[in-house]
This record gives C-alpha cells, sequence and structure tokens, in this order.
C-alpha cells in the first residue's frame, strides 16, 4: 500500500516536471522532485519496498527521459542501495543530514553520470557546466524542504492508518472468551 | 460737598437731553430724506448709495458661498471620481485580460494557420503531433508527442514544423512517441551552406543552438548564411531549413572553421510539429528490423 501509493506520487511529481516545470523561468530551474523521492525512500522504506519502489522510479524516468533505456534504472537503484546504507550504518540517518545528503547525493550523481556517458557514449551530453550543476543542486536543496515535510506527513498517515486497521482487526474476536 | 455734586447731575442730564434731540433730529431727517427719495416710486439717491455699499458686499459673500459650494462640489465630485476610477481601473484590468487573451488567441491563430499553410504546401504525408511533454533532466533533449503506432509512426521518423527540422523520433509507443530533438548533442544531421553549397555536419550543441563542423577554413561562410539539409542518407529530404550562422570563428590551429549557427526553429516553444509519415522510413525501418532478424 504504501509503495503503491509512493508510486502513484512519483508518477505524478515525474508527470508535473515533464510538463508543468518547463513553463518556469530559467533561473528557477526544475527541481528533480523523483530524485528528492527516491532519497526519502532511502531514508524511510525497507530495503525490499525501497527497492521496488527506486525501480519504479527509474523505469517512469527512462521512460520520459534520455534516449538510452535502462540508465536512470541502473542510476536510481545504486542512488537508492548507497542512500539506504549510509542511513542504516551511519551517523546520516539523523534528519538534520537528510537535507544536505539530497544535495550531496544529486551532486554527486550527475558527477557520475556525466562521467558514465563521457565514457560509454561520448559526445551525447552538452559540455559539463558548474554553475549549471550548482545551481540545480541549490535549487533541489531548497525544494527537498517542503517535499520532506510533506513525503513525511504522507507517508505517516499511511502507516498509521494502516498500523490503525491492523489493531482494529486483531482485536476484532471475543476479547472476554 | 453736596453742591458740586448737583452740579454734575445738572449737566449730566443736559448731555443726556442734547443727545437726544440731536439723534431724534437725526432720525427724523432721514426718515423725511428717504421718504422724499421714495416717494413716487423713485429709486432715489439714498438707494442707490446704500446699493452701492451693499453690492461689493454682497459681491464678497457671493463670492464666498460661490466658492464654497463650488469646493463642496469638487469634494463631492472627487470622491465619486475617486469611485468611479476604482471602478474604471477595474474595467481596465478585465479588458487588459481579455486583450492578453485576444492577443493569445491571435497569435495562436497566427501560428496555426502558418502550420496549416505549411502543411497544405508540403509534399510529404504530414502528421500533426502535439507535444505533451519535455525531458525532465537538463541532460537530454527529447520530447514526448500524442502519436505512436498507431498513427503510423515508426522509429527515426523526421519531425519538423513551418520553421524547420525539428529533430527525430527515437522511441514510440502505440499512441506516443519520444523524439530527440537536433539541438541534442548526440544529434548530428548532413547540412550545406544554401548560398555557397559548402557541406558539413551539422550537431546539436545545446543553448548554443548548432555547430556546423568539418567546414575547411577556405570555404565561403558567412554570418548571415543559411544552413539547411543536405538530403544525403535519405533521412532527410534536402533543402529543409535548418538555421542561420550566427558566428564564423577562425583559429591558427586546426584546418576547419568554427561555425555556430542559430537554429530556425525555436526549441523552448514548441507546441505542436509535423511528422514526416513518407514511406521512405518505413522501408528503411524495415530493412533494418530484416536484418537484425537476420543477425539473431
Amino acid at each position: 500500500m504504501v509503495v503503491l501509493s509512493f508510486f502513484l506520487l512519483g508518477f505524478i511529481l515525474i508527470a508535473i516536471q515533464t510538463t508543468f516545470f518547463h513553463y518556469f523561468p530559467h533561473w528557477l530551474g526544475r527541481p528533480d522532485l523523483s530524485f528528492i523521492l527516491l532519497v526519502f525512500s532511502g531514508y524511510k522504506f525497507g530495503w525490499l519496498p525501497g527497492l521496488l519502489l527506486a525501480f519504479l522510479l527509474g523505469w517512469l524516468m527512462d521512460v520520459t527521459s534520455g534516449v538510452f533505456p535502462g540508465t536512470y534504472l541502473l542510476l536510481v537503484l545504486t542512488v537508492f542501495s548507497i542512500v539506504k546504507f549510509l542511513s542504516q550504518n551511519s551517523s546520516v540517518r539523523e534528519n538534520v543530514f537528510q537535507i544536505p545528503l539530497v544535495g550531496v547525493s544529486y551532486f554527486s550523481v550527475q558527477c557520475f553520470f556525466y562521467l558514465f556517458f563521457s565514457i560509454t557514449q561520448p559526445g551525447t551530453l552538452p559540455p559539463w557546466s558548474w554553475s549549471k550543476i550548482v545551481q540545480e543542486t541549490l535549487i533541489l536543496l531548497v525544494a527537498s524542504i517542503p517535499c520532506f515535510v510533506f513525503f513525511n506527513w504522507m507517508y505517516e498517515k499511511i502507516t498509521t492508518r494502516r498500523l490503525a486497521s491492523r489493531r482494529l482487526k486483531r482485536s476484532g474476536g471475543n476479547r472476554f472468551r | 460737598m453736596l453742591r458740586p455734586k448737583n452740579n454734575d447731575r445738572k449737566k449730566v442730564a443736559r448731555f443726556r437731553f442734547t443727545r437726544l434731540f440731536l439723534l431724534s433730529f437725526l432720525f427724523v431727517a432721514l426718515f423725511l430724506a428717504l421718504l422724499s427719495s421714495t416717494a413716487g416710486s423713485r429709486f432715489g439717491v439714498f438707494h442707490q448709495m446704500t446699493l452701492e455699499a451693499l453690492g461689493p458686499v454682497q459681491t464678497v459673500f457671493t463670492r464666498i458661498s460661490i466658492n464654497t459650494i463650488r469646493l463642496k462640489d469638487k469634494y463631492i465630485t472627487l470622491w465619486n471620481l475617486q469611485e468611479e476610477i476604482d471602478q474604471l481601473r477595474h474595467e481596465l484590468d478585465i479588458y487588459h485580460a481579455k486583450l492578453d487573451e485576444y492577443r493569445e488567441a491571435y497569435s495562436r491563430n497566427r501560428f496555426l494557420e502558418a502550420e496549416l499553410a505549411f502543411k497544405k504546401n508540403e509534399t510529404f504525408p504530414a502528421l500533426m503531433a502535439r507535444v505533451v511533454g519535455k525531458d525532465p533532466s537538463f541532460w537530454f533533449k527529447t520530447l514526448i508527442v500524442d502519436r505512436g503506432e498507431n498513427d503510423g509512426v515508426v522509429t527515426g521518423m523526421v519531425a519538423r514544423n513551418s520553421r524547420g527540422v525539428v529533430g527525430q523520433v527515437v522511441q514510440v509507443s502505440d499512441n506516443y512517441s519520444k523524439i530527440l530533438l537536433a539541438n541534442a548533442p548526440s544529434s548530428a544531421i548532413d547540412a550545406i551552406v544554401q548560398k555557397s553549397r559548402v557541406r558539413g555536419i551539422l550537431k546539436g550543441a545545446d543553448r548554443q543552438g548548432y555547430i556546423l563542423q568539418y567546414v575547411l577554413k577556405n570555404a565561403d561562410v558567412q554570418e548571415g548564411d543559411v544552413i539547411v539539409t543536405a538530403g544525403i542518407g535519405g533521412v532527410f529530404p534536402q533543402g529543409i531549413t535548418l538555421g542561420t550562422v550566427s558566428k564564423v570563428r577562425s583559429k591558427r590551429r586546426g584546418m576547419f572553421l568554427e561555425i555556430e549557427v542559430q537554429p530556425a526553429v525555436d526549441f523552448g516553444r514548441l507546441e505542436f510539429l509535423f511528422i514526416n509519415l513518407s514511406e521512405e522510413q518505413l522501408v528503411i525501418d524495415g530493412l533494418n528490423r530484416t536484418s537484425s532478424a537476420a543477425g539473431e
């Protein structure tokens, strides 16, 4: 249920990114909301549901972006695994590090992405631009604050409702027997 | 001590009598004068004098009154005007909004007319497609359009609009297709300079537009020259506009010119485009499929 809800959310976010955001002025940028969702899933979701969600998000990105299917899938799964590993085994799991981690991981992903394509498909991507990458990263950082608040709220809503329904189910029998 | 007091009283009484007498005389004289002046319904000297004396005072008071009334009227008018101004401003806002709508409708109409004229004049079977999505990543330059295999679109087909080449279909589903824009760095088109017929390869250069590569330094290329498709390879027909030369640089080293080309198509504002549904691409696609099947 949680994965499905967040997948639907990711679906909507990508639809917004590919349509609505393109009417924004250039200086406002186009924050990658699906990436924020990916990092959030790395923090909150377990390995299996998280990987499933990451797979679905990567799939969506592959459909809407780029010309080499599979690239985003690989990238998204790698990012999720790294974030998940860090959030489990280091102090990065603290709330304070969540937003900076989004920025750091996004910046690293762009570097890796560019390096990967420079080696495998030279001439496919536009030239590297520090200003552009830094600008996009900063915009993403700003956007990730309300996004994390919303994702957290949604996650809490879904999980508490599920827990409540489970408790109801358990307590459905005759307790005095 | 008493005597002087009596004398004073007598003096006062006499003064009072004299004053009273004089006043009575004056009053009677005035009355008689006025009476004689009025006699025979005449507007006599005294009347005139009185009027002359009253006139200026009246004038002053009238002016004061008029000015006060004017001031009051002005104030009320201003008050009303303020309301009217507010109302007019509101109406103006509405008209501005309407004007914007009409302008948008007008420009859209002109754009669609141009596209329609282009479709009518073109010889290739053009399929109009609407842009429904753009690439979320800034690394790639792709579009998603609302036409797919069900409309006869196959991979490799060329997308154009009235201005020139837009790109090429790279991925297709039943009802949608992905188009790689011509200004993407991975795009390369055989092109020629229309005026001098000099040939080169037009590479996408993101925000810079295009770069025309492999043009020798001794070639005749100048700013403002139009670049069109060369028609080699069969993908693009010959003579479709690609852009205009915006900068030509000749460096000391190397044998080629560095030529920047301003795209004819405004890639940032694409709403509609036409996909070339000609048989050529279907044949190429069929051949590709056959060769890949044979390879397997």
